[in-house]
Formats: structure tokens, sequence, C-alpha cells
């Protein structure tokens, strides 16, 4: 090891353990601020390092920490510096003597490394911001938005995000660093207009900044009052197997290129846009579909038709599916039907598959309209019309044909695979139905027998599905809604319109389901209406009444 | 059996010519596939099985598609040549399949219900008759 030693030195320059350890470059001070002695590394770190030199001369950033180190009693502090492009870590040892030995460390590529560390947290924690943003919303348009912004906020001084192109139109949000949120609006873009925009919007590799010319960047491309644009990254948002649109990142001139590091952020940043705006479109897809569906599907609004008052009501389960399994219909008499239809069905399954099932089996009934006036014979070809060796899947259903005889109401019920219909008389009784038969659509041969009553004014059949007396809830939260339950709802219904009795039994089972997830429930009353006779036909025998 | 209504099915053979499935917990839309799936197997790996006999009695709930899924078995034991039986049935299962007219279609024209063994049909099951998994 060599020592570069001072000539002339006060006090005495000693060569004790401390001063001469080893390892790091090393330069040791006398309390005036002379450098007693220097060793070569430290002077291959401090070229104008000269023992014998006064350290103001000689490293001026180090002399005031030396200088405030002397001046102190107590022990001194490290300091750091950077010195030619090197960080360099002064921390000081104090001596017997006064002089102080400071022992510098080459810190360049630590701090390096943390200022990577750094980078590398800023841009983990801009992502996971990002990701958590994104996954906020299931609105394409909201994560479009968020998209821009979010590149805007760290990424370049504007962002654009572009979705693809959909009738000849695409949705561009574009968004400014330091403005509040995102614009979207829809126009007609060339795509071809900026280079790799065409591409990146079918889901081909990104392409750097360096590659597009700012100058052929496409007047829409600047936000407004944006100015000269200087760098450009068209990145593309992959999606779930098909690409989600791209991202534009702009810089305004004089802020310099894209660097390496910064293409890789957005193009992660990309990827997690992507697969939430895929995720918002397949949801917003799915919700459009459900929505046209339950519009298809929906039981109608029901009223009164020749005379004879029909009212509904339909409470989907809460579960996901908003489509159910439970349907009514009120089909007005045709030649053949033999009186108005109504049909009140529940059908196997749940969600979207029960769905359509639902669909296929109110087509068919309406093609069979012609034939209702023989039940069974309708249920036989119905049934025919459905079964299939691929699944079991069955609906049951009650057949309602209503005919107005005078003030009365002449009623024909089937069942098939159905809880009986009851009858609810003027003074309160209610009766069950005495019909029954096979469900619908998953055996061979089917067999049912059909009631016939008649409704006098005031009375109502009330059609139902088992949702309503399976609907489990009641003070203790685990009984079943019943039918002896439903039958005491019934009877206080007696006299009352359709609509109010079914308004009075779903509120009643809805009151005992409570905060239960129940099945789907639905209710169908057929009444027949309070009636004034007339005056000018004495008002006893059948004959002439107002409804 | 447990108080989540988890399904469970145990598939066992107590004797050469009759399978025995015990069905445990609800029967629903989310898993009555797994009954259908179980027969198969029970029916596929045994070869000569002329009787299945499904164990209703841990049966908690089964809705309309647990029913199709009854139904279905139903088209499978017959396929196979064999003859279908609903043992232990709960009153809420009874009611099921008297209001939507099954009871026949499901256990043939004899009432399951039944513990009396008959002539020409499988004797009682050993109590402990579980072995083997779902």
């Amino acid at each position: 090891m060599s020592v570069v030693r001072a000539s002339a030195s006060e006090p005495t320059p000693t060569t004790d353990t401390p001063r001469d350890a080893g390892g790091a470059a090393a330069l040791t001070v006398s309390p005036s601020g002379l450098v007693l002695e220097a060793r070569q590394s430290a002077a291959a770190l401090l070229p104008q390092l000269r023992a014998g030199e006064p350290l103001a001369q000689v490293v001026p950033w180090l002399a005031p920490a030396h200088d405030a180190a002397c001046g102190r009693a107590e022990a001194p502090g490290p300091v750091c510096d950077v010195v030619d492009g090197r960080a360099v870590d002064a921390r000081p040892v104090r001596h017997g003597d006064g002089s102080i030995t400071w022992w510098l460390i080459d810190v360049t590529v630590v701090r390096s490394l943390r200022d990577e560390l750094r980078l590398e947290q800023a841009r983990a924690s801009f992502l996971a911001e990002a990701s958590a943003a994104l996954l906020g919303s299931l609105n394409v348009l909201r994560c479009i938005e968020i998209s821009a912004d979010l590149a805007a906020s760290r990424l370049a001084d504007a962002a654009l995000v572009i979705a693809p192109e959909t009738r000849g139109r695409c949705q561009v949000a574009s968004a400014v660093t330091g403005t509040r949120t995102a614009r979207t609006v829809l126009r007609r873009i060339d795509t071809e207009q900026l280079p790799g925009l065409a591409e990146a919007l079918q889901g081909f590799p990104p392409v750097p900044s360096r590659w597009i010319d700012p100058a052929l960047a496409p007047a829409w491309l600047a936000p407004d009052g944006f100015g000269e644009i200087g760098s450009v990254v068209v990145t593309p948002l992959p999606g779930h197997g098909v690409p989600a649109g791209a991202l534009v990142l702009l810089r305004r001139a004089g802020s310099g290129p894209f660097s390496e590091g910064e293409e890789t952020t957005a193009r992660e940043f990309a990827t997690r846009a992507g697969l939430a705006m895929s995720a918002a479109r397949m949801f917003a897809d799915q919700a459009s579909i459900t929505d046209t569906l339950m519009r298809e599907l929906l039981p109608p609004t029901l009223q009164h038709l020749h005379g004879v008052e029909f009212a509904g009501g339909y409470r989907p389960s809460q579960d996901h599916e908003r489509v159910g399994g439970d349907f009514y219909d009120v089909h007005p008499a045709v030649e053949g039907s033999g009186g108005t239809l109504a049909v009140l069905g529940d059908v196997c399954g749940k969600g979207l598959e029960a769905a359509v099932f639902t669909g296929k089996i109110r087509s068919a009934l309406q093609a069979l309209l012609p034939l209702a006036e023989d039940h069974p014979r309708l249920l036989r070809l119905l049934n025919d019309a459905l079964i299939t060796d691929a699944h079991a899947r069955f609906v049951t259903m009650v057949l309602a044909s209503v005919t107005r005889r005078g003030a009365d109401i002449r009623l024909r019920l089937t069942c098939a695979g159905h809880p009986p219909p009851l009858i609810i008389r003027a003074d309160g009784r209610v009766e069950e139905a005495a019909t029954h038969g096979t469900l619908i659509g998953a055996l061979p041969s089917i067999e049912s027998t059909t009631f016939t009553t008649a409704l006098a004014p005031g009375e109502t059949c009330l059609l139902y599905t088992d949702g309503i007396t399976e609907a489990q809830g009641g003070p203790l939260g685990r009984d079943m809604f019943g039918e002896d339950r439903l039958r005491r709802v019934a009877a206080e219904c007696a006299g009352m319109p359709a609509e109010a009795v079914v308004e009075r039994v779903q509120m009643v089972a809805a009151q005992w389901a409570g905060r239960n997830s129940h099945d789907d429930m639905a209710v169908m009353a057929v009444t027949a209406p309070h009636t004034h006779h007339l005056a000018a036909v004495d008002g006893r025998g059948p004959g002439r009444f107002t409804a | 059996m447990n108080d989540l209504g988890e399904l469970s099915l145990t598939g066992s053979r107590p004797r050469a010519d009759t399978a025995r499935l015990a069905i445990a917990g609800d029967l629903d839309h989310t898993n009555a596939d797994q009954l259908t799936k179980a027969v198969e197997e029970l029916l596929g790996e045994h070869g000569a099985v002329r009787w299945l006999r499904l164990d209703c009695a841990g049966l908690q709930f089964c809705d309309s598609y647990g029913l199709a899924s009854l139904l279905m078995v139903r088209r499978l034991v017959t396929a196979a040549s064999a003859e279908l039986h609903l043992d232990n049935r709960a009153r809420a299962l009874e009611r099921l399949l008297v209001v939507t007219h099954t009871v026949e279609y499901l256990t043939g024209a004899c009432d399951d219900r039944e513990t009396e063994p008959r002539e020409a049909r499988p004797g009682p099951l050993p109590e402990n008759s579980s072995e083997g998994g779902t």
C-alpha cells in the first residue's frame, strides 16, 4: 500500500491502525484543515488531492463539513456529494489529536441501484393504482376515460385511447396532463394516417416512439391547445383474445423522447387497460343480450279482456340471473280456442337457458292456440314438441280458459305438473281446483284432467308458482310460506279486484321471505268483476249486465 | 349430510346386481348434473346392474332442476335395462313427485316406500353399506 505523506505537518502524522486500515480510500485532515495524509486510492477518487495542502483547496465540497465537525464536540456525521459524476460518501472518524480521517466510499453503483429501485417502485405503484382504478368500472366508456386519464397522469403529456372501429367510427378519449378528466368523442378517423395505429388496433406489436415522425401525426391527434408534438408512441391494448384498442402517448416538442423503460411501463399499463376495457365490453355485450331477452321474455302487463279481470305479478329471484323461469300470458280468444286462454308456468332451470326455453314454450303455445278448446290435447302436442333426448328439462303450467257467461265466468283449468290454482269464493271460502297432470317436456307420454267451474262476480281464480309457497322466511327465517298461509291470505282477498289480489299475495309472500333469497315468484288472478244489473231487464234473470 | 346442504353422493354395491347411491344435501340447479354423472359411472363400471336404488333419506331439498336430473337418471337406468328405485323419500320430495305426476314414471308402478322385500326384488339393504366415494 502506498501512502502520500505530508512533508511538513503539525501535529505529527501518526500511523496507528484506523488511519492505515485497508480497503476504502481515506484522507486524514488536521483540525486547521490541512490534509495530513491521503491514500493513493483516495487520490484516484479525488485527483487534485495532495497531502499537505489545505482541504478547502483540494476537496472544497468536504471543507465545510470538516470545519463543522471540528467545531463540535459530538461525533461528526457522514456527508456525501457527487464528484465528477461519481457519488461519494464521506464518513468521518475523529482521532485523539483532533484530526479527522474521512473515509471516502464510492457509492455510485449503490446510488444508481437505489434510483432504479425507486423508479421500479414508482412504476409498480402506478401499475397497481391503475389496476385498482380500472377494475372499479364495468362501463366501457368510463374504462376508456380512466385509461386515458391514468396514462396522461404518469406516462406522457397527453394520452389518447382509441377503441376499435364500430360502424366506421372510433371512440377516442383524450386526456392532457394536468387537466381534470378525459373527454370522449366518437369520430370517423383514418387509422392509416398515424403509422402503427391500424396495426395496433389489430393487436400487432407496438411501434416504438422513434419510428414515428411527429410531423406525420394527423391534426386530430393533438388535443386542443396542446402545441407541437415532440414524440409519439402507439401501443396496442390487448383484450381477451381480441384487441381492445390502442393507446397513443404524446409528448410536447422539447420534452425528450420516450425512454425504453417508459415504453415498457406503457406496454404493461396497456395490458391492464386493455383487459379492463375488454372485460367491460364483454359485460356490456352480456347486459345488452340480457336486456333484449328480458324485453322479449318478461311477462306482459295484463288488463281487462272481454269483461274479465286479469292481473299478473312477477318477482324474479334476487339471484344474479335477471331472467327467470316463471312466465304468464293471456291470449285473447281465437277461433277454436274456447275462450281467452291464460297460462302461467314455471320452467325448470335458471338464467339464460331457462329464458330461452321459456321463449320456446311461449311461441309453441301461441301456435297451438286454435287447439285450446281441448286442454289435454294441447298439452300432449306441446309435450311432443318439447321432448328431447339431450336433457330432461321440463315446464310445469296451468292452463285457464275463460269465457264470460252473463255476470259469471266459466273457467276450465288444467294443471300440468303444477300446483293447482285456488278459487276464492265471494264468501271467503278458498277451494283448490281439482285438476292435476304430468309435467311437460320430459316424459314420453303425459296425462291430465281438466276442472271446470264458474266464478260469480267478485270471485277470483288465483294461479301461482311454487316460488310463493316455497319462499323461506317468517319469524324464524327457515319456515316455508306454504299452502296453508297462501290459502289464508287468499281468503282475506275475497271480493277484491284482480290487481288487489295479486298485490296482496305478492306483498305478503315478499314480507315472509324478507331478506332471504327466493325463487322466482309469479302470481296471476282471473276475477269476475262486480256487475250492476241493468234496470231495464228487471235485474234477475241471466241477460244484460255491465262490467 | 351437513348444514350447508352441500350435495354428497355415495355409491356402493350391496349386491352383485344392485347399485346403491345415497344422496345427501340439496339437489338443485348448481349441482344436479353431478347426480346423472354419478349414475352414469355406477351403471358403466358395474356391468349387469339390474337395480339402481337411490337412497333419498339425506336429500334435504330438490328443486325443479333436481327433478329433471332424476328424470334423466330414469332414462339412463331404462337404457341400461335396469330398474330404478327411490328409497326413503321425504315428504317434500314425495309431494314434488305427486304434483308433477312423476311418481309412477320414476319408480315404476311399485310403491318403493315400503321397506318390505318382495319376491323378485332385491332384499333390504344392510344398514352401513356405504363404501367408496362419490
